[in-house]
């Protein structure tokens, strides 16, 4: 996993992931979402987007967060795009993307972020072997950056990875 | 820093010194000293000694490659806020 571009779209799964559940955890309970029948044309346009990102072997549901998002057509519109772009397929593949969504989710302790990656992740074709191992890597990782907070351990194993020299994206050949 | 004192690779028994020898294997990588959790693995085997090969079992290649593994462990360790 050399290069930073595969580390800035994890970055970006891990804090669209978390902005998404936020909203789902906290505001699912307590505010109804914007409903397909009733939206206005251009937040239905977004919503058939969205169902279509999510389409194959899906529910053909709006996902919570961005129905709650619905109330604001404008900043749905640029949520699920932010979120479009994450989830894609780019340098890192989308069945990967959806398995950190996953380990995020469990260790934040997200009802919502958890269930619905779980189902991604089964609908992209991982196994139940493959969701025993994110689960096993993020139990034994939410065990080692606790015990090394407790003991706060100064970090040590930074210069194991080369530096990445490239330039940022379009300035020049990546 | 630390709350307790690091021991150095050499004031550890034999057997854990073995196993910082499979740890630079493990990251592929030449550590002036073994890597302050592998010291810190050590201290306790019966503790350090499951604990590890559970981790190598759940690090192992399956479904996902080793790298794919340690993307999630990065992510998991940066959502619960670990410097380390």
């Amino acid at each position: 996993m050399a290069g930073d571009a595969l580390w800035y779209e994890a970055a970006h799964v891990v804090g669209i992931t978390n902005a998404l559940n936020v909203a789902a955890d906290g505001l699912g309970p307590l505010m109804a979402p914007v409903k397909a029948e009733s939206a206005p044309a251009e937040v239905a346009a977004v919503f058939a987007d969205i169902r279509a990102f999510y389409a194959e072997g899906g529910t053909g549901e709006v996902p919570l967060p961005f129905g709650l998002a619905a109330h604001d057509p404008g900043y749905l519109a640029d949520l699920w795009a932010a979120c479009k772009r994450a989830f894609a397929d780019n340098r890192l593949g989308r069945r990967l993307k959806t398995a950190l969504a996953f380990a995020v989710s469990l260790t934040t302790r997200s009802g919502f972020g958890t269930a619905f990656h779980l189902a991604e992740m089964r609908r992209l074709g991982v196994g139940e072997g493959g969701v025993r191992e994110v689960v096993g890597v993020t139990q034994m990782f939410s065990s080692y950056t606790k015990i090394a907070d407790t003991l706060q351990l100064d970090p040590d194993m930074g210069d194991i990875a080369p530096v990445d020299r490239t330039p940022a994206p379009g300035t020049g050949p990546r | 820093m630390p709350t307790v004192r690091l021991r150095d690779a050499g004031e550890y028994p034999e057997p854990a010194r073995r196993a910082f020898e499979l740890s630079k294997q493990w990251f592929n990588y030449e550590f002036a000293e073994p890597p302050a959790m592998s010291r810190v693995m050590a201290w306790d085997p019966e503790f350090g000694g499951p604990h590890g090969r559970a981790m190598k079992r759940a690090m192992g290649p399956g479904e996902f490659t080793r790298g794919e593994k340690e993307m999630v462990a990065a992510v998991v360790s940066g959502v619960n806020a670990c410097a380390y």
